[in-house]
């Protein structure tokens, strides 16, 4: 792939993940000013993320570093707009959320009733390794998102 | 847990009987409204905390659990607790915003207790910002965006907006009149995927399953998961595990839903 058609592939990434922010923004009802914000937050993560699975990362780290630059954004937003973090962050991450394999676990479970004892096994470990997968990216996501709390806020405990 | 505060501020006046009632009052309403709206574990404590020591608490301890607060407030040698039931009603993250704003305007001292109850009345009463029509619009366009970024085609795009902004609609409907919502979401996912298998039905597409993965994204509790995952990494493993435990069964009824139409249409994915 050339770079010209690389640099496509990001751009339309970024606009369709902009899109899917806004609406899931609305859908939470986020502040109307903040909404602009949700938008460039989703498009900075989940273009972040599809470059570097374009590269051959996997999209367990590709998610992290795709939400550490939201958490880091978000950040960025909230001292600027004086909003909790949580305005840009949520709908600008929810794009990431691992839907797709959540529901493959799903129906791989429901599939292990009605099966013979070769594809119940079968889907039994479809089911599993989706549900890992699904674990491992929420995981990712809450990390990141979470990541400039975890480094800059480090209360010490006083009971 | 460290805030702003520490114990040993132990020179603010003693509150009189009635202050105290509004302190604890008025915290608990705070951490209810976050609760309620889809706040993670660790702000609702911090704001709860930072209002009740802002209107003049000297210390609260907080305890936030899945569906109801407890809050004990202490002034002086007096000290008061209060236990709220809290329901989940769904992410509305303005309120959150707004009551954010209220508790840093009361840490600065810019608001005494009347000035938060009447701040509270009015953030209980706010109608939501985006008209019903403009939400299904923009949810269908949110879901038909997924089917892009999944590599769908036009095709792909329209027939995964129909179906997701139809699937909002009913959706709408449904709990308007206060029906089960884990019921709502079978239906719903039944209803996304129906719409959604005429993609390959109609064979409009080389790729039509795509419009059945990405239709029913919206019901996918995002904002449940990630804050599950979020307060299990800040500690808080009680409201983590109950969080995900949600997320995972809301997950169900989506597959329940989408199979159940799969199965009725004959296509799969």
């Amino acid at each position: 792939m050339n770079i010209i058609d690389f640099i496509g592939l990001l751009v339309q990434d970024a606009i369709w993940s902009a899109a899917a922010a806004v609406g899931f923004g609305i859908l939470f009802n986020v502040p109307r000013r903040a909404l602009l914000g949700c938008a460039i937050g989703g498009a900075l993560g989940h273009a972040t993320r599809t470059c570097l699975m374009e590269f051959g990362v996997i999209i367990e780290i590709s998610t992290l570093i795709g939400s550490t630059v939201i958490g880091f954004y978000g950040l960025v937003m909230a001292r600027r707009y004086e909003m909790p973090v949580a305005m840009f962050t949520i709908s600008a991450a929810v794009t990431m959320v691992p839907g797709v394999f959540a529901f493959r676990t799903m129906m791989g479970m429901l599939e292990i009733s009605s099966a013979d004892p070769e594809t119940a096994s079968l889907a039994l470990v479809t089911a599993a390794s989706n549900g890992i997968k699904t674990g491992l990216i929420l995981g990712a996501i809450a990390i990141g998102i979470a990541a400039p709390a975890l480094i800059f806020e480090r209360p010490k405990p006083v009971v | 847990m460290s805030f702003d505060s520490s114990p040993i501020l132990r020179q603010k006046p003693t509150l009189d009987r009635e202050a105290l009632r509004d302190v604890i009052d008025l915290s608990l309403w705070a951490g209810q409204l976050l609760l309620q709206h889809g706040a993670e574990s660790a702000r609702i404590e911090e704001t709860v905390h930072r209002l009740g020591t802002g209107l003049g608490a000297n210390w609260m301890d907080v305890l936030v659990s899945p569906n109801a607060i407890a809050v004990t407030t202490v002034s002086g040698d007096e000290f008061r607790t209060k236990i709220r039931r809290v329901v989940a009603i769904g992410v509305n993250l303005r309120i959150i915003d707004e009551v954010n704003t209220v508790s840093r305007w009361v840490q600065t001292g810019g608001l005494d207790r009347f000035q938060v109850r009447k701040a509270f009345e009015r953030i209980d009463h706010l109608p939501r910002q985006y008209d019903r029509r403009v939400v299904v619009l923009m949810v269908g366009l949110a879901c038909a965006a997924f089917s892009r970024l999944f590599g769908g085609d036009w095709p792909v795009f329209f027939i995964t907006f129909l179906a997701s902004a139809t699937a909002m609609w009913i959706r709408q409907q449904l709990m308007k009149r206060y029906f089960n919502s884990l019921l709502v979401v079978i239906v719903v996912a039944f209803v996304s995927g129906l719409i959604a298998s005429l993609a390959t039905r109609l064979e409009l597409s080389p790729h039509p399953q795509i419009a059945l993965i990405a239709a029913p994204l919206l019901l996918v509790p995002g904002v449940h998961l990630i804050n599950a995952a979020e307060d299990l990494i800040k500690g808080h493993l009680v409201t983590g595990i109950v969080r995900g435990f949600t997320g995972g069964l809301v997950t169900l009824g989506i597959a329940i839903g989408l199979g159940l139409a799969m199965r009725l249409m004959g296509v799969w994915i």
